[in-house]
């Protein structure tokens, strides 16, 4: 398992679209991959939509990517590449 | 999605004496001999008297030419020698057929010119303003311009509902669910997709209508398998849903805030592309899909108010 923190950076947050980008791209790997609010532990399946709505995360959260699975690597690569690239924002 | 046939739709003079509604009472009053020969293309009409008064470059060929009101006061005040050169002076062959309305009475001239060159002429006792609408009416509807394709069409909460997709992938299958869910079947296989005016009207071939093919089934009639409600007639497309197999979906929209689009004739169908998959039960999505899409055209739009309440606690927390 692999865990790696990460800042919302983009001025809207992790608002609809950008979490419906990071819904895709999550589902196209085999591990399972968490995000986690750093400071109230409320974590969310990074594959479902609705999950990731409810972190509601904006501009300037502390959040932890947790990924398990055989790709993990990768996939914690590009999750974290999306992040800090603002969701294509900045 | 490619049109597999397109026509050049006409209609001859028989054709559309015999279509033409009751109430136009249509008298043949000559040119018998050519009404199967002779080929309206248009629905737009034309007024013959500009061509009468010697400017005849812009008859077409194939609409009709109304001989009304204006147009017989005009050949009334002529003398004799001048109306007969009016007729002559019209390229006869250029013209399918003349329509005279509100009962008038055509002068000898036209009637011998007709008869000479088998010129088809109608009579009706509308005024013209009425027959005009009437005769475009039916011939817009009869000379849309027409494609067949491949996919299935039904009737659902009272929309017209196309489904597309791969051959194999279960379009008839889900037809049949939805039919027996009481949703009414229009086409199966091949839809007749017909452009009129700015709306997209689709049907069933004569031939196959009611008919459902199932493998290992076979063909099956609608009608007498689940009775008279299960079966519609043709219907404007409000709808469209592509069937696609799970893999082949790049890019599933996950909010469901952009609506896909297929575009038939350059008219755009709002689409729905629903991946399969087996334990995805495509029956409850198709009805599912066309509820939304009866929510979204109220201006409801579930999405969207989810995700301007999720902007709101976001910008919240800032």
């Amino acid at each position: 398992m692999l865990r790696k923190d990460v800042k919302v950076i983009n001025q809207l947050g992790l608002h609809a679209r950008a979490a419906a980008q990071l819904v895709r791209l999550a589902g196209t790997f085999e591990s399972k991959i968490k995000i986690i609010r750093k400071e109230s532990q409320i974590y969310a399946d990074a594959k479902s939509i609705l999950s990731v709505l409810t972190l509601a995360a904006s501009k300037g959260t502390d959040l932890i990517i947790e990924v398990e699975g055989a790709d993990e690597g990768i996939a914690l690569e590009k999750v974290l590449e999306l992040f800090s690239e603002g969701f294509g924002e900045l | 999605m490619l049109p597999n046939q397109a026509e050049e739709p006409k209609i001859s003079i028989a054709e559309f004496v015999e279509k033409a509604p009751l109430e136009m009472q249509l008298e043949v009053l000559s040119g018998t001999n050519s009404l199967q020969k002779k080929y309206i293309n248009s629905p737009r009409i034309q007024k013959l008297g500009l061509a009468l008064a010697g400017f005849a470059h812009y008859i077409h060929k194939g609409r009709i030419q109304i001989v009304g009101q204006s147009e017989t006061a005009y050949l009334d005040q002529l003398n004799q020698k001048e109306r007969s050169y009016a007729f002559e002076n019209l390229d006869l062959n250029k013209i399918c057929c003349i329509l005279i309305t509100k009962d008038l009475k055509p002068s000898k001239e036209l009637i011998n010119t007709a008869l000479k060159n088998d010129v088809p002429i109608l009579k009706t006792h509308l005024v013209s303003s009425t027959a005009i609408g009437k005769v475009s009416k039916l011939l817009q509807k009869i000379l849309a311009p027409k494609i067949t394709i491949h996919g299935v069409m039904l009737g659902m909460y009272g929309l017209g509902l196309l489904i597309i997709g791969e051959s194999g992938i279960g379009k008839s299958e889900c037809a049949l669910d939805l039919i027996t869910k009481g949703h009414r079947l229009i086409s199966d296989d091949v839809v007749t997709i017909k452009k009129i005016g700015d709306i997209l009207e689709g049907s069933s071939p004569e031939l196959t209508k009611e008919h459902l093919e199932i493998r290992g089934l076979g063909i099956i009639n609608i009608r007498d398998l689940f009775g008279v409600s299960s079966i519609g007639q043709n219907k404007q497309i409000d709808l469209c849903i592509e069937l696609k197999k799970w893999d082949e979906v790049v890019d599933v929209d996950r909010l469901g805030l952009e609506m896909q689009e297929e575009n038939i004739f350059d008219i755009k169908i709002p689409k729905f592309i629903l991946p399969v998959s087996s334990g995805r039960y495509i029956t409850t999505l198709v009805e599912t899909a066309v509820r939304v899409f009866l929510l979204k055209i109220s201006g409801h739009d579930a999405a969207k108010k989810l995700i301007d309440k999720h902007n709101k606690v976001i910008r919240k927390s800032i």
